[in-house]
């Protein structure tokens, strides 16, 4: 039970992390530029945006609860499932970001997380 | 095209990351066989390590390149899409580092790459739909 919990927040922290990092980054707006001075303006307004800095720190709570979980369970349980945050992700950018989501896009995020789940094996 | 270029150089920037830091944990020795009080002195080592700082480096462009990904594409997209990185990784794994590689690695691979393949295909149709879904 305990893991269970810890492993939903893992998936769960991830997830939101990739969703508000990509909020944060389309508010801030296309990166059009490669000017030093222009990308280090960026720089700053994209670590001033409060929806980056919420995936940044949903990110490293994820991270924080994955090293936790592993002072008890197998990484070779924990690292696998940890690759439901592709499908959990696309379901963010589908009800949060609003994201046009097509069957075959669904398809081949499907594919790719059990074939994380399948690299990620012992 | 932007968002390829982008994406190929964020995984390339990850697998090399990956590779440095792993070569450089393996030259500092088995952490998991230290002892607790020897934490301290590994992560001093581990800091003095340049392929190590060369290898944080390397991830943190791809956290750039990732996140300026994100700036125009879709995280629907950009998310699988650098999924490829884990091929690239069991790849370098098996050239440079030596490490053997089970089946299921392989395989899981192959679904990668198939994956990958559809949430590519599905960016073109969503383009050529005039979808907002950023340019491929």
């Amino acid at each position: 039970m305990k893991t269970a919990m810890m492993l939903a927040i893992i998936i769960l922290s991830g997830a939101l992390g990739d969703v508000y990092i990509a909020k944060g980054m389309k508010q801030v707006g296309e990166i059009r530029t490669l000017r030093l001075c222009e990308l280090a303006w960026l720089g700053r307004r994209i670590v001033s945006n409060v929806a980056f800095l919420l995936g940044l720190l949903s990110m490293i709570a994820g991270f924080l609860a994955f090293l936790v979980v592993l002072s008890w369970a197998d990484l070779s349980f924990i690292s696998p499932a940890t690759s439901l945050n592709f499908v959990l992700a696309t379901l963010g950018a589908k009800l949060i970001l609003k994201e046009n989501i097509n069957r075959l896009r669904w398809f081949g995020t499907v594919l790719v997380g059990l074939g994380v789940a399948l690299v990620s094996l012992p | 095209m932007k968002t390829a270029v982008v994406l190929i150089l964020a995984m390339l920037a990850q697998a090399g990351g990956d590779v440095c830091l792993s070569q450089g944990m393996r030259d500092l020795g088995g952490a998991i066989q230290l002892a607790e009080r020897e934490l301290g002195s590994l992560i001093l080592r581990g800091l003095a390590s340049p392929t190590i700082w060369l290898g944080m480096g390397l991830l943190g462009v791809f956290f750039g390149l990732y996140a300026a990904a994100l700036s125009w594409a879709d995280l629907s997209f950009v998310l699988p899409a650098t999924a490829f990185g884990y091929v690239i990784n069991v790849a370098c794994g098996y050239y440079f580092l030596h490490e053997a590689v089970t089946p299921a690695r392989w395989a899981g691979s192959l679904l990668i790459c198939l994956g990958v393949f559809c949430v590519s295909r599905s960016e073109m149709r969503t383009a050529l739909a005039g979808g907002r879904a950023g340019e491929s």
